[in-house]
């Protein structure tokens, strides 16, 4: 009886062992199939993206092709391209995506029309800090009172109309290469570049990531092999 | 990972284009352009008369300045020079293979799709089962 107690104990006891080794490997399993998953997602999120900016492309190019028709071929062709010295208004910023210790993401952000002048804080920044401001401070505005209310919202308002004031001049700026009067298709196909250069850089980050996945699953797969 | 490349912070980086007259002239007109004061461009436009060689010294040159975060390559253009562009493999700056108006974004040729659809050959997934 005690031995079959003592066997009982100790296939109990080997059985905890199985169950502990087992732990480990279903963890690893759902890890895997977590990065198949993002590999896939973001795959599926390249195509559907680049799809979108085709789309875009093309209104962009059709728009061009009109403003060239109405404003004529030698106004609206690359020989009146500006090449004197002059900064991007239009940026990127890259920072590093630290998911985990293997993970190597890049991760783009676009500021959009900051100050083409150098060593000037850029108002297109300054406009995204506005916002995010003003954001952070909506909670805390009903519990004010209304005359403070009313001077932060003018405040806000009128930060936000220098933004859009200064975006608007550096559209004008980019615009102007072209000539001071432009065709209205020449604005259309400038927003429709604009908005092709947004979905470029959501393709960019989806691109990173799924390397970055493409990345996990391989190595997971040479785990497997080996 | 032994060949993880470093990735470069950067608060203003550029995006650089080699494409065809009109895209260029599109996301200039969006304030990408930019002239050093050597007054190197950030752009190629590519046409009949451009030559592989301006392609490839252009796409060398964009893809090891520090300050490029993004090339944009038209993919007609990617295909002159696809063994260099499907060579290439460091995260930043990104490569990005865009359509052009006369020839449209081909999935098969783009040469981020081209290295992960290793994972969905049989032989990938077969030798992965044994």
């Amino acid at each position: 009886m005690e031995e079959q107690d003592s066997e009982t104990q100790s296939s109990g006891s080997g059985g905890e062992e199985e169950t502990l080794k087992l732990e480990p490997e279903g963890l690893r399993h759902d890890v895997e199939d977590q990065h198949v998953l993002q590999f896939l997602d973001s795959l599926d999120g390249y195509i559907t993206l680049m799809d979108s900016l085709s789309l875009t492309l093309r209104q962009g190019w059709l728009e061009l092709a009109s403003a060239r028709h109405s404003m004529g071929a030698s106004r609206v062709n690359s020989a009146l391209l500006n090449l004197k010295f002059h900064s991007a208004s239009t940026s990127l910023q890259v920072t590093r995506n630290d998911v985990d210790s293997e993970a190597n993401e890049a991760n783009f952000t676009l500021c959009k029309w900051a100050s083409s002048n150098s060593g000037h804080s850029s108002a297109g920044e300054k406009f995204r800090e506005d916002k995010l401001q003003t954001k952070h401070d909506s909670p805390d505005l009903r519990h004010r009172s209304k005359s403070q209310f009313s001077d932060e919202t003018s405040v806000q308002s009128g930060a936000s109309l220098v933004a859009d004031d200064h975006v608007q001049r550096e559209r004008s700026k980019s615009l102007s290469v072209f000539g001071t009067l432009v065709s209205p298709k020449l604005r259309a196909a400038q927003l429709s570049f604009e908005t092709a250069l947004e979905m470029l850089v959501e393709i960019a980050n989806t691109r990173s990531t799924m390397l970055s996945a493409f990345n996990r699953v391989k190595k997971g797969l040479e785990d497997i092999k080996s | 990972m032994a060949n993880r490349a470093e990735i470069p912070t950067s608060n203003s980086a550029l995006i650089a284009m080699i494409a065809d007259e009109d895209t260029v002239v599109g996301f200039l007109l969006a304030g990408v352009g930019n002239v050093d004061l050597r007054r190197k461009t950030n752009y190629l436009i590519v046409d009949s008369k451009t030559t592989v060689k301006q392609i490839e010294d252009a796409f060398k040159e964009f893809t090891s300045r520090d300050d490029i975060a993004i090339v944009l390559i038209s993919q007609y253009v990617a295909n002159m020079i696809r063994f260099l562009v499907d060579s290439y493999n460091k995260p930043v700056p990104a490569i990005l293979e865009v359509p052009s108006k006369d020839h449209p974004y081909d999935p098969g040729r783009d040469s981020v799709l081209s290295r992960v659809k290793y994972l969905f050959s049989a032989e990938s997934v077969a030798s992965g089962r044994r």
